[in-house]
């Protein structure tokens, strides 16, 4: 079993226009072992994508204390790649898109990064393996050969971060805001290959607004975030409790002087999301 | 314009270059042209001061050594020519295009055998030897290269490849020139490389004259990788006749001083150039290519596409001139030169130059001078890729539009295996 640890972390952003330095998170503790399903909850703003960055090592983030790490071992003085090979992947929510690399060519390297120089994966297991994920991911092989990310829609751009995470089977996956842009369908599809890789030796950390998304990945640990600190941990009838009473109510509930900006547009943003097409 | 301060030019090296028993024209093209050579001024390269490379400093008592390595001589089998220094090691082109009247040798050898032909089209079409001291300077010192001739109708399939090595073992002088004529409606494709062996310091110059005749389709495809301490002068140079075709790939990935000069004068009514080229420069290097086609003749078309990528201390210039000469009615000319620099002391440039002198014509251009886009780079090695071969990956990526045009795919693997080994070197030292 491995554990990746996140403990009373403090993450600030600079702002490159105005010379400003903004903590976003302010004391964030969490404990996920392999084989368990996290998922955080909260509205917009309150650090959720801040907080998947910094695990995964984006040097945009700042870290001015606490500490994140895997078992036992801390992960803040490694770069993003040395982070990747010890487990940890990210599923963005927003992908680069990167041309002249196809997608197939890719995921080959990633693998192989994790591989030693006499034992890369053969071109032959390679191709089943991935024969086998697009298919349970509803994805054309033609996908695999397109370049990276260049002009999926943004439904195939989630698609490709799950594939791409059965492909590299990572210990810790987080995966940011997978459920937004996608439709129910979709939606489904995905869930379906992120519960393939339910093992003791895979742990997942779920970022999203709505509860829709723990209906087809069902959470261990629920945490609500606001404001920068996790201010309650539950079970899966947390996140319909919160479907029920909204973000301001709990956050009324629970006496927290957090100002939720997003406050009166949460629900808003939810309604334009964008489709998979 | 400035005549160079480091002229240094004996007599000695004119009789020193001259071929065994070669032939009185030739000899005579070497002397006039000698003469000239002092008097002209050298060519201008945009944006790029190279006046102080010792381009010109050859060796007076250059030497010649005739034994091959035996790494040279394992390569030898995929080749149809290879020389070392001015020493052909191999010259072989199947039975059936002799038969068909395909014409093969070294530069020696055809100034005697072929005299009449190769005299029709060395040093009057395509380069002048009196354009400026470069050309005069290749004409007057030439000492290696090949002829190649594909007569009316001839269509050969399999690519004529040539290896042309730059010998420093010692000091060696190299001045080489390449004539490749295509007669009516032939086609031929033919791939150049060239690179050094040893670590002496020469210059080098290197002319390929490619003559397009009515109807013929050539495709050219270059790998230059001469080293470090080789200061280069390339000129490669179409003359393309009515509705013929060149497609040029060149990959520029010399480790030293270069200056090329990558030229197509259309001349035909309905010629086309295609010239696709990719360069990358790395440690102090400087490399400043000027790429241009001249239409001349109407509904001609000429369309440039380069790459270029930088390392460490070094430079990249990409001087594109697209020129449209008055009367070439309906013609066409299109560039598009890239720059990706890769280190912050790097310096990277890429000048569009269009020279129109017609209405009735289509022409445009796109220029980019940029940096490795971050969050690509954040993106990839967050999926466990080193930083190095993110970036190489991000590099072939930027290369990929020039790359996947090449058009043999054994050059494309080469150039692609060599761009690699070329951007491990300079990112070690980074």
């Amino acid at each position: 079993m491995s554990t990746l640890k996140v403990t009373d972390l403090h993450v600030s952003v600079t702002d490159e226009e105005e010379k400003t330095e903004r903590e976003i998170l302010k004391g964030v503790d969490l404990t996920i072992n392999t084989g368990e399903t996290h998922a955080i909850m909260g509205p917009n703003g309150t650090g959720k994508s801040t907080l998947s960055e910094t695990i995964m090592g984006n040097p945009n983030y700042i870290v001015t204390q606490g500490d994140v790490t895997i078992d036992g071992e801390s992960i803040l003085g490694k770069p993003v790649d040395e982070r990747a090979r010890l487990g940890l992947f990210l599923a963005m929510q927003y992908p680069a898109e990167i041309k002249g690399i196809t997608n197939a060519e890719f995921m080959r390297a990633a693998i192989n990064s994790r591989r030693a120089d006499d034992d890369q994966i053969s071109i032959r297991s390679f191709l089943k393996e991935l024969d086998k994920n697009i298919k349970t991911l509803n994805m054309t092989e033609e996908m695999t050969e397109r370049y990276l990310n260049e002009g999926f829609s943004g439904g195939e751009k989630k698609r490709n971060e799950i594939l791409q995470l059965m492909m590299i089977k990572p210990k810790f996956a987080i995966l940011d805001e997978i459920d937004s842009g996608l439709d129910i369908d979709a939606l489904q599809v995905v869930a379906q290959g992120v519960n393939e890789m339910a093992s003791p030796d895979f742990g997942t950390l779920m970022i999203t607004h709505y509860q829709r998304l723990l209906n087809y990945i069902h959470p261990d640990q629920v945490h609500v975030m606001m404001d920068g600190r996790i201010v309650k941990t539950g079970d899966a009838s947390l996140a319909e409790e919160l479907e029920e009473k909204g973000y301001a109510g709990l956050r009324d509930e629970l006496g927290i002087d957090a100002n939720l900006v997003d406050d009166d547009v949460d629900q808003t943003a939810d309604a334009t999301g964008n489709g998979d097409d | 314009m400035p005549k160079s301060a480091v002229l240094a030019l004996d007599p000695v090296l004119l009789s020193a270059a001259k071929f065994d028993d070669e032939p009185q024209w030739l000899t005579d093209l070497r002397q006039s042209s000698w003469d000239k050579a002092k008097e002209l001024a050298l060519p201008e390269f945009a944006k790029i001061n190279y006046r102080h490379w010792p381009l010109l400093e050859f060796a007076q008592d250059g030497q010649t050594n005739t034994n091959i390595p035996d790494d040279i001589q394992a390569e030898t089998e995929s080749y149809n020519f290879v020389s070392v220094g001015k020493t052909t090691v191999k010259s072989a082109i199947p039975d059936d295009l002799v038969k068909q009247g395909v014409v093969f040798c070294d530069l020696q050898t055809a100034a005697k055998k072929h005299a009449e032909l190769l005299s029709k089209y060395l040093f009057t079409k395509a380069i002048k030897p009196d354009e400026d001291r470069l050309t005069a300077v290749n004409a007057s010192l030439m000492d290696s290269g090949v002829f190649l001739y594909v007569p009316h109708d001839v269509s050969i399939k399999e690519p004529i490849s040539l290896l042309q090595v730059q010998d420093s073992r010692q000091k060696t002088n190299f001045v080489n020139h390449n004539v490749i004529v295509t007669d009516d409606n032939s086609s031929v494709q033919v791939l150049q490389r060239t690179e050094t062996i040893g670590d002496a310091e020469n210059p080098a110059s290197v002319a390929v004259e490619v003559i397009s005749g009515p109807g013929s389709h050539i495709k050219f495809s270059s790998l230059d990788s001469l080293s470090e301490k080789t200061n280069a002068y390339f000129n490669r140079r179409g003359h393309l006749e009515k509705d013929s075709e060149i497609d040029w790939t060149m990959g520029v990935l010399n480790d030293g001083n270069t200056i090329a000069d990558f030229d197509s004068d259309l001349k035909g009514t309905g010629s086309h150039a295609e010239v696709q080229t990719v360069a990358i420069s790395t440690g102090k290097q400087t490399q400043g290519i000027d790429t241009s086609v001249t239409n001349y003749g109407k509904h001609s078309e000429g369309n440039i596409l380069q790459r270029g990528v930088l390392l460490e201390k070094s430079a990249l210039v990409f001087n594109g001139v697209g020129k449209i000469i008055h009367g070439a009615h309906g013609s066409k000319a299109q560039q598009e030169n890239r720059i990706l620099m890769l280190s912050p002391e790097a310096r990277g440039d890429a000048n569009p130059i269009l020279l129109i002198d017609e209405n009735d014509v289509i022409a445009g251009h796109a220029a980019s001078v940029g940096r490795v886009d971050q969050k690509q780079l954040y993106y990839l090695m967050s999926r466990g890729l080193t930083k190095e071969v993110a970036q190489r990956l991000v590099i072939l990526g930027f290369l990929g539009v020039v790359l996947t045009e090449i058009p043999i795919a054994a050059v494309r693997n080469q150039m692609i295996a060599m761009i690699e080994r070329k951007l491990i070197n300079g990112q070690r030292t980074e």
